[in-house]
């Protein structure tokens, strides 16, 4: 029945589409500067630690009673502390301090986690909310309030505090272990593996593992950051390490005893956690930005404020279409089957556009072309030259596969394309007035007004968290200047004019209180509170099941019949183009193929495409084995082709 | 909303009971008697079973517990084994000067978090986006006792501005406890505002990006009131988790801090405590602070449910 689904999962789930392996990740990861600074900074405070006897040019127990506080000398060029100490040296041991207490309690908190979440996600059910109640508890103590405790119980030292930083953190891996676990688990591919007789430890360590191996790395990092920030508080206590074991807290605590008269005294040290810590931290930022796929280049960051726009739910239809595009390129021009071109695109498209054009167009597109910047400067083409009219009072369908440009050129009418995506050239006019390079305040005056849209998914399209009357509400005293309780008047009679039963009781209730049907009367009834003359249904009834579907199709057409208004109806489902227009326009990888009555489309379809299009096209009179599939049309010279 | 405020109930209270059990069973972690920790080097079998007998440590777990839980229910925490006072008494006179810092500190850190958050989320991959957020990177990765010794040696020692000893009870004089909650809050409040403004930059970019913000710019409604008064709305979910996280990071932060400002608050009565393994005392600090963190959650689960219309139950 449909060409090819265009689900809202195929929507929200790009970051999933670009979660990367290690080698990948690390290819990306080459290319974030402030990765590679934090990387090397890592790298060299490691150096300094395991270096340190050679680099410090003092012992970190050598005292210079004839020294003390002083401040920066030849001989020690950061001073000394209050034993006479040499702050230099100090800082460079405490750099060992800071990362094996770090390091160490690191990996106390992954091994007391990691399984701990392994268990709770694997087996799920009891195990689950015990060990998740388990886990909501320790949220309730601060979590130095842990750390103060383990040492109440167990004294002062290095081991002891080790474990009672890991043990803070270890909760946070779990969670983290355990989230990972349970989303693993309902793959497809671990059911798979019971299948196939693997026991349920191997499974978890030979499949889920691996793909916590990258998260694993992101939270490690950020907790080796965290971790130096807690050491140092605790010491700075006195209550971390002991006092003769060279700590950057401990410096400060001396520091903070003499802050009045050696204030810079406490400059070093906390430099040392500082950088420390934000190098760990921007570590982590990093290793996720790679692994999530999230490019932060310049170019990219220029044209997201060049849009300046806040829409952009549709980047994977953006992402589809260049696909589409790069698709389109790599179609060998040389085929076996030797292929018939029967004519240019351009020629094409002239031949076969049926512009028996209404009397009185209301909405006419001209030679628009749409394309995207993209970051790394390449500009893809998402809509060719596009010419189309709309009658008043008529309803044109435009039909297309997904990434056929169809939904790009009903956002360029509204203005409402999403960053990165612009109108190249050509002209939109409704009822006169040119649309296209209107600024957002010009746009303003027709949105709703002149324009009405419902988008697709039904749920997403409203705010979750506001009542449907204050969504129908704002609109309506926008644009008719209304008192609230007259817009609320109003509002009840467009409920109840979309067929929404009990209108004005339901203006208190929230979305989610909706139906899907019911959600998209009202998306049709916010996109008529400015009585529009011209209504764009983009993909309005794709989420809907058949017989709701339907509902909502009559309910537009009777719309269209009483307030008189034209209808873009932009849909990938024959059925719904059939049942609802008519005229309907064929777009294929951005170009306008051909636009026909209805009737006649159906008859007798002038393109090859579409009547392959039809062909796939099962319908109850006419059996078929199996479905013809669509294979692509276009030679890499952009010529149709017949097979 | 009654029903809402019982519904969570329902689940803070056996939080509490739980987290009073195990704040209970605190003293039967440590190795050795807390007698002999008390008694030190000069202890003897002798006197350490005179000094258990003395405090009720020789009776069976499950005699004190029902006794210790008992006396909570009636808000006696029992008797600090040092001082020799009343836990509660020790604990209320500490609390003032905590609670202030909090309060202090949470205030800096929403009015930041939050402002920061909006400012960079509508706007983001601009310049002031990215001067802003890396402002939070920072925020997040200075240790705040270390800030706290900055700003008081700038503001108090150099320039003079404020007090370097800080706490004034508020019954004393409100204007004075107020400017010495001047540095203590903003060292509190810019880390904890630093985690509230990422998460409401998130939130804010994620709330826009939304379909319906779409449906109501196509509609005609303009964009600062979808901006403001739609996307702030929808973001403002995750930012209250985010309250309730810094919540009780600040109370922990807030006991580090005290030291650099001289705070007579809790932090410095457990810092003490956990020294001496005074564990009635130890005990007291952790319940109530417990407390605390499950309150203010409390309040911001009724907080979710009255933004969240899905939060609320049937």
């Amino acid at each position: 029945m449909t060409v090819s689904t265009v689900g809202p999962a195929a929507a929200t789930t790009p970051a999933a589409k670009q979660a990367a392996g290690p080698r990948q990740a690390w290819r990306r990861l080459r290319h974030q500067p402030l990765t590679l600074a934090a990387i090397l900074t890592v790298a060299l405070i490691v150096v300094i630690a395991v270096f340190a006897p050679v680099l410090a040019p003092y012992a970190p127990d050598d005292t210079d009673f004839s020294n003390v506080l002083s401040g920066p000398t030849a001989a020690h060029p950061l001073g000394t502390d209050d034993l006479g100490h040499d702050v230099l040296s100090q800082l460079i041991f405490a750099a060992r301090t800071a990362l094996l207490v770090a390091g160490g309690s690191v990996l106390v908190a992954m091994l007391i986690g990691v399984p701990f979440g392994l268990i709770l996600g694997y087996k799920g059910g009891w195990y689950d909310r015990l060990g998740s109640r388990v886990m909501d508890l320790a949220d309730a103590f601060p979590g130095i309030m842990i750390g103060f405790v383990v040492i109440a119980i167990l004294g002062r030292g290095v081991w002891i505090l080790i474990f009672a930083i890991g043990l803070i953190f270890s909760m946070n891996f779990g969670r983290m272990v355990r989230a990972i676990t349970l989303a693993e688990r309902k793959k497809l591919y671990v059911e798979s593996a019971h299948v196939s007789g693997l026991r349920n430890r191997q499974i978890i360590f030979g499949q889920v593992l691996p793909n916590l191996a990258g998260p694993l790395a992101v939270q490690a990092a950020v907790f080796l950051g965290n971790a130096i920030k807690v050491e140092a508080a605790l010491s700075f206590l006195a209550l971390g390490l002991p006092d003769d074991q060279p700590s950057w807290g401990g410096m400060l605590r001396t520091a903070a005893e003499h802050q009045v008269d050696h204030p810079l005294m406490a400059l070093p040290p906390g430099i040392a956690i500082v950088v420390t810590v934000l190098a760990f931290n921007l570590l982590g930022d990093g290793i996720n930005d790679a692994l999530s796929g999230a490019r932060s280049t310049r170019k990219a960051r220029k044209a997201s404020r060049k849009a300046a726009r806040l829409a952009a739910s549709t980047l994977a239809e953006v992402e589809q279409a260049r696909l589409d595009a790069e698709a389109r390129e790599q179609v060998p021009s040389t085929r076996d089957d030797a292929p018939v071109p029967v004519a240019s695109s351009v020629a094409t498209r002239e031949a076969l556009v049926t512009t028996a054009a209404h009397p009185e167009p209301v909405l006419s597109v001209r030679g628009v072309s749409i394309v995207a910047d993209r970051p790394d400067g390449e500009v893809v083409p998402l809509v060719s030259d596009v010419s189309l009219t709309v009658g008043r009072g008529e309803v044109l369908g435009l039909l297309g596969e997904s990434g056929s440009g169809k939904s790009m050129l009903a956002k360029s009418i509204l203005g409402l394309l999403p960053p990165g995506v612009r109108v190249d050239s050509g002209s939109v006019t409704l009822a006169g007035d040119e649309l296209v390079g209107r600024d957002e305040r010009g746009m303003r005056a027709i949105r709703g007004k002149k324009l009405g849209v419902v988008f697709q998914n039904p749920q997403a399209n409203l705010s979750p968290v506001h009542t449907v009357g204050h969504q129908l509400v704002d609109p309506l005293r926008v644009h008719h200047g209304m008192s609230k309780a007259a817009a609320r008047d109003r509002a009840a009679e467009l409920l109840d004019m979309v067929g929404v039963k009990d209108a004005a009781g339901r203006l208190s209730q929230y979305p989610y209180q909706f139906s899907g049907g019911m959600a998209q009367r009202v998306a049709i009834a916010i996109a008529l509170a400015g009585e529009p003359d011209v209504l764009i249904l983009d993909e309005a009834t794709s989420a809907l099941d058949v017989t709701t579907q339907s509902q909502v199709l009559d309910l537009v057409l009777d719309l269209r019949e009483s307030l008189g208004m034209a209808v873009v109806n932009i849909t990938h489902d024959l059925g719904v183009a059939a049942e609802s227009c008519d005229r309907v326009a064929i777009l294929y990888h951005g170009e306008l193929l051909e636009v026909n009555d209805v009737f006649s489309l159906f008859e007798n379809p002038h393109h090859p495409y579409t009547a392959a299009l039809l062909a796939a096209h099962p319908t109850a009179d006419r059996e078929v084995d199996r479905l013809p599939t669509l294979a692509d049309f276009v030679t890499a010279d952009g010529e149709w082709i017949v097979r | 909303m009654g029903k809402l405020v019982l519904y969570r109930l329902g689940f803070a209270l056996p939080q509490l009971l739980v987290v009073s059990v195990i704040v209970f069973s605190l003293t039967y972690l440590v190795p050795g008697s807390p007698a002999a920790a008390i008694l030190g080097i000069s202890a003897t079998p002798e006197s350490i079973a005179q000094v258990e007998a003395q405090l009720g440590l020789d009776r069976p777990a499950p005699e004190r517990f029902v006794e210790w839980f008992g006396g909570l229910l009636h808000g006696d925490l029992g008797t600090a084994y040092r001082s020799g006072l009343p836990v509660t008494d020790m604990l209320a006179q500490r609390l003032p000067a905590t609670l202030s810092m909090i309060f202090g500190g949470l205030l800096v850190a929403i009015v930041v978090g939050v402002g920061v958050g909006v400012i960079t989320g509508t706007r983001p991959g601009t310049t002031t986006d990215r001067v802003l957020t890396g402002g939070t990177v920072f925020g997040i990765a200075i240790p705040e006792f270390w800030l706290g010794m900055i700003l008081t040696t700038v503001f108090a020692a150099w320039l003079g501005w404020l007090p370097i000893v800080g706490w004034v009870p508020f019954s004393e004089n409100p204007l004075l406890w107020a400017r010495g909650l001047i540095l203590p809050s903003l060292t509190l409040g810019l880390t904890g505002g630093a985690i509230i403004a990422r998460q409401t930059r998130a939130a804010m970019v994620k709330s826009l990006a939304s379909p319906y913000t779409d449906t109501l710019a196509a509609a005609g409604v303009p964009r600062w009131k979808i901006l403001y008064r739609y996307g702030v709305k929808n973001a403002m979910v995750p930012v209250l988790a985010a309250t309730g996280v810094t919540f009780a990071i600040m109370i922990g932060v807030s006991f580090v801090i005290e030291k650099v400002f001289s705070f007579p608050g809790l932090g410095s009565l457990m810092l003490t405590s956990v020294i001496g393994q005074d564990f009635p005392l130890v005990q007291g600090v952790v319940l109530l602070t417990a407390t605390l963190v499950i309150a203010v959650n409390l309040l911001i689960d009724i907080g979710y449910g009255l933004i969240n219309p899905q939060a609320r139950p049937a």
